[in-house]
């Protein structure tokens, strides 16, 4: 133990102070001669213990206080080896950059990779001087900075630094060094140091450094792994298709799986999950370093319904990694008819040729049947979930009945018009479906202008007026609408104006202003209504790029799938767009650790949509909607699962070569750093506690 | 009187002193007189209520005297008052036993114990002279120091008030040797009033039941038809021990070299827990002896402490 003050230790002799007092006062003693000896000696017989115990507790209890005062002035401290970074001793301008990447959570012996680098940033952060300037990043991506500007409040730091927490994100030190770079150039201190607490994986290193090429600060790495290698098994991918073969509702799971081993695995357990009940179970082997696939076939129940689909393998160190999630909703998988309103002897100038090409390829899952008019009976519509009009004269009674029942009870219904159609009797008949009731035919009377490259047809014709993203079925396309907007329209159905409704909305318009695409809330499904042909007839738009993605996007909206597969599994850190539906208000999402994120749509902002990119944990989410008169309804379509980045599986260690660090070389002989701890925070906290024994021993003395 | 006594601090009835104000008095012939007419008022004041129908002789009737027992007749012969005495009452001599070791000398406020031993002897001496008894005195420490058989000679009383005058508490105490000499000393039946603080007449170490030679010698008293009665004396200090500061105890008795340093509050609940316990032990033996226990504290009333024996004495309770 050393002294910053040692002259004050002659204060030492206070502590003699409480023997004299004591000494003093059995000399001050009032003599007695007292006949009743007999019971005096036999009661203090009875108490002597306890008494005399009391009295020495309390004379040592005055004499630490009186050697802790003396003691404490003095500034006592001591010096202690340590393996945290010298540099730290320096008075300076540092970033603390603690890696809170997946990969962080696996386990390294009874705690965590990040506990250990948590637990040596707070010793670092204890080791500082006083005169440091101090933030606070996290290395993984999207992560908000804990502390962004230098703060000299170490507590502050600390406190931040206890409420961390490792997350499930990819790593992203580029973005990490290049903000705490941007910190320290706002400092006026010769020395300005980053000090990453990671474990060295090289993946988050794809984007180099972050570092500027001059006036870089200093980077000193911490590996919290300490350079042990790291034996990972990974599920890389889990894919869900449908699987006819193992009938109605019949599922094909097909997982990736990694191994990231030198000595490779065999007979390793791969587990099929359904709503978290097991349902099958399997064995792999993989080769060193290899990679295996292993596909379950499995029959889901309760069509219609969302399904939390999970392939997990034996676990090992790295937990997050041994399981993976695919969202299945049963009604993804369209069953769609088409009924062929004018049919063609050759292939490609039948309207259903475009139509079905675009479904097939746009949505690889759907089962597209066509059928005449003639053919189609109110139970042809069981077990569909989109009927297609394609220039259809004009249906059956009964036929518009049956579409009345089939799109109030959720089904879709895609309208298109052509020469055959009659007006009249369609807006008789399909007076409630239709989002508009139906005009005149009107053809184009303008040439309009040659782009570069395109088909030249002569014809007169329009274009579409510049859409509007906002629109779910337009969400996905170019800011511009490329490959929609420059498609032509020839000829097209005027339609008769409606009343303004929440219901109904306008997806396109033409240029004049008219109506090209129209949807209608009916009951719990949609109709949507295209006012020209999906052949080349009366447009060139089903030779358009767009035609494929706007047929997607409407066959879906109109089944209630607003996202594709994609979507619906994303990587821990990515953004999920949630869309509302009609006139709903308010977006709750529940994460897997069941809280709860509330997403209100704003009255300023006309769109539709809402961005979440709180997905740091992995699991599912599951997405629920509050309508204004509060009524709470699931939105299982707009459920997603978050997964684990595959790149955190890779235990593969960054390239020294590649290191934005200068790795200390330990000099032969060199005595091992020293810094020094103060002790008279502990000294303080003792002769605060010895006051507490002498109050509490003097007050039960009194009392006695 | 019984610890259930009343409290020296209460307001004193007319001829009720306490003990520092009857030391005041110039003479224990004063103070006796005092106490006996403080503790009589009202009421009757023999000692010795006789069972016995064998009449003896006749008495001049001195207040106090109970009515029923005037003789009408000798009133008619003589035109003044007697009162009949039986066999019983002129054949019981009164032994006034008095502790006068260096202990009884205690006082740190009021009377010591021997002073106040002597207020009640006094009286008692006072009470039984005036009923035409006789009273004997004797004073013991290590050994008998005063001796004065019972007789009912003129002078008797004053001998007793004179001896008990002039006697000062010193030396070590052996009660259960004094009581032995006494229960040589007379072969008839006798009222043997012993006064002590009791204090180192027990083993060091006593359990539940207590042992040594002064119960033994009670009970010989009694079973010898002696009519025995223990005044047990002590000093408030000595049941509650009220001091405040570190004290050094010394002991009082000659040759007793027991020391001990304390801060006193410390040691006082366990005293009088202990005092207590002292104090039933005696109890307890004096019932298992048949001996008539009275304990009594200096600061309160003789008069008091007399009154509420003599009135036992007539219910025929013993405590």
């Amino acid at each position: 133990m050393h002294f910053l003050a040692p002259a004050l230790l002659f204060g030492l002799l206070a502590a003699f102070l409480p023997w004299l007092v004591h000494l003093i006062g059995k000399r001050r003693a009032q003599p007695l001669r007292f006949a009743a000896m007999q019971l005096l000696l036999r009661s203090e017989r009875r108490i002597s213990a306890r008494r005399r115990l009391r009295e020495i507790l309390l004379l040592v209890a005055r004499t630490g206080v009186a050697a802790a005062l003396p003691l404490i002035f003095a500034r006592p401290f001591a010096e202690r080896t340590t393996d945290l970074p010298v540099a730290s001793l320096d008075p300076q301008s540092a970033v603390i950059v603690l890696d809170d990447s997946a990969s962080m959570g696996r386990r390294a012996g009874l705690s965590t990779l990040f506990d250990r680098a948590r637990d040596r940033a707070r010793s670092l952060l204890r080791q500082f001087p006083s005169d440091v300037d101090l933030a606070l990043l996290l290395a993984s991506a999207g992560s908000s900075p804990k502390i962004s500007e230098l703060h000299p409040e170490r507590v502050r730091v600390l406190e931040a630094l206890e409420s961390t927490v490792c997350s499930a994100r990819p790593a992203d030190y580029a973005g990490a060094l290049r903000n705490a770079s941007l910190i320290l150039s706002g400092s006026t201190r010769p020395k300005r140091r980053i000090y990453l607490f990671t474990d060295l994986q090289a993946a988050g290193w794809e984007s180099g450094t972050g570092l500027p090429a001059e006036g870089a600060p200093e980077v000193i790495i911490d590996d919290a792994s300490g350079g042990t290698p790291w034996e990972n098994r990974a599920v890389l991918d889990v894919g869900v298709v449908p699987a006819p073969e193992a009938g109605a509702g019949g599922i094909a799971v097909d997982a990736e799986l990694a191994d990231f081993s030198a000595a490779g695995v065999r007979g390793l357990g791969v587990s099929l999950k359904v709503d978290g009940v097991s349902v099958a179970k399997g064995f792999v082997d993989l080769a060193a370093g290899g990679r295996g696939h292993k596909r379950f076939l499995h029959r889901l129940t309760n069509e219609g319904s969302a399904h939390e689909v999970e392939v997990e393998i034996d676990g090992d160190g790295f937990r997050l990694d041994d399981h993976r999630l695919a969202h299945v909703e049963l009604s993804r998988t369209l069953r769609v008819l088409i009924v062929n309103g004018d049919p063609r002897t050759t292939r490609n100038e039948d309207e259903p040729f475009f139509f079905a090409a675009a479904l097939r390829n746009g949505l690889p899952s759907a089962v597209v049947t066509t059928k005449l008019p003639d053919d189609v009976s109110p139970e042809s519509l069981y077990n569909v979930t989109l009927v297609a009009l394609l220039n259809l004269a004009q249906p059956s009674e009964a036929l518009a009945a049956a579409l009345v029942r089939f799109v109030a009870a959720g089904g879709g219904l895609f309208i298109s018009v052509g020469d055959r159609v009659d007006a009249t009797a369609w807006n008789e008949r399909m007076a409630r479906l239709l989002p508009q009731p139906l005009g005149l035919p009107r053809t184009a009377s303008a040439l309009p202008g040659q782009h570069a490259g395109e088909i030249v047809d002569d014809r007169p014709a329009e274009r579409l007026a510049p859409i509007d993203r906002s629109h779910p079925v337009l969400a996905n396309f170019a800011e511009h609408g490329e490959g929609l907007v420059s498609a032509r329209f020839f000829k097209y159905m005027l339609l008769e104006p409606a009343p303004e409704t929440p219901e109904r909305s306008v997806i396109l318009r033409y240029e004049s202003g008219a109506p090209a695409m129209v949807e209608k809330q009916v009951g719990k499904g949609r109709v949507m209504l295209l006012s020209t042909t999906v052949d080349r007839e009366w447009t060139d738009l089903p030779i358009r790029t767009g035609f494929l993605p706007l047929v997607r996007e409407a066959a879906r909206r109109l089944v209630g799938v607003t996202s594709d597969d994609e979507a619906a599994s994303l990587r821990a850190g990515e953004a999920r767009t949630l869309v509302f539906a009609g006139d709903e208000q308010r977006l709750e999402v529940t994460r897997p650790d069941s809280s709860v994120w509330i997403g209100r749509r704003e009255q300023t902002n006309p769109s539709r949509t809402i961005l979440y990119s709180e997905t740091d944990r992995l699991g599912t989410y599951h997405v629920r909607s509050v309508s204004p008169d509060g009524t709470v309804t699931a939105r299982p379509e707009q459920d997603f699962v978050v997964n684990l980045d595959t790149r955190e599986s890779n235990p593969a260690r960054l390239d020294p070569s590649q290191r934005p660090d200068r790795i200390a070389v330990a000099s032969p002989g060199a005595k091992p750093p020293k810094h020094r701890v103060e002790l008279w925070h502990s000294l303080a906290a003792v002769m605060i506690g010895l006051l507490l024994c002498e109050s509490l021993l003097t007050l039960r003395r009194r009392r006695h | 009187m019984s610890e259930g006594g009343k409290a020296a601090g209460e307001p004193a009835r007319p001829g009720l002193l306490d003990p520092t104000e009857l030391a005041r008095l110039a003479s224990l012939d004063l103070r006796a007189r005092t106490i006996v007419e403080g503790a009589f008022s009202g009421m009757h004041r023999n000692l010795h209520p006789g069972t016995s129908v064998e009449f003896t002789e006749h008495r001049e009737y001195a207040p106090g005297d109970e009515i029923r027992r005037i003789d009408w007749k000798a009133v008619g012969r003589a035109d003044r008052y007697y009162v009949k005495r039986f066999e019983d009452e002129t054949e019981m001599h009164t032994f006034l036993v008095l502790d006068a070791s260096a202990s009884m000398g205690y006082r740190r406020r009021g009377v010591s114990k021997f002073d106040y031993a002597g207020y009640l002897a006094g009286a008692l001496a006072y009470l039984v002279g005036q009923q035409g008894d006789a009273a004997g005195l004797l004073l013991f420490a290590e050994n008998v120091r005063s001796f004065l058989p019972p007789s009912t000679r003129p002078g008797q009383i004053r001998e007793v008030f004179r001896l008990l005058e002039a006697a000062q508490p010193a030396g070590r105490t052996d009660a259960a040797l004094a009581l032995g000499h006494l229960g040589e000393l007379t072969d008839k039946r006798s009222l043997i009033i012993f006064m002590s603080d009791l204090l180192d007449c027990e083993p060091d170490e006593p359990g539940g039941e207590l042992r040594g030679p002064l119960p033994g010698r009670l009970r010989q008293l009694r079973a010898r038809g002696h009519d025995v009665a223990l005044f047990h004396l002590l000093d408030p200090d000595e049941v509650e021990l009220p001091f405040d500061d570190l004290i050094f105890f010394e002991g009082m008795e000659p040759g007793d070299t027991r020391t001990l340093l304390a801060q006193a509050p410390d040691l006082a609940e366990a005293f009088k827990r202990e005092s207590a316990a002292f104090r039933d032990r005696w109890r307890e033996a004096c019932l298992e002896a048949s001996v008539e226990y009275r304990f009594a504290r200096t600061d309160e009333r003789p008069a008091e402490v007399l009154r509420a024996f003599l009135a036992d004495r007539q219910r025929g309770v013993r405590l």
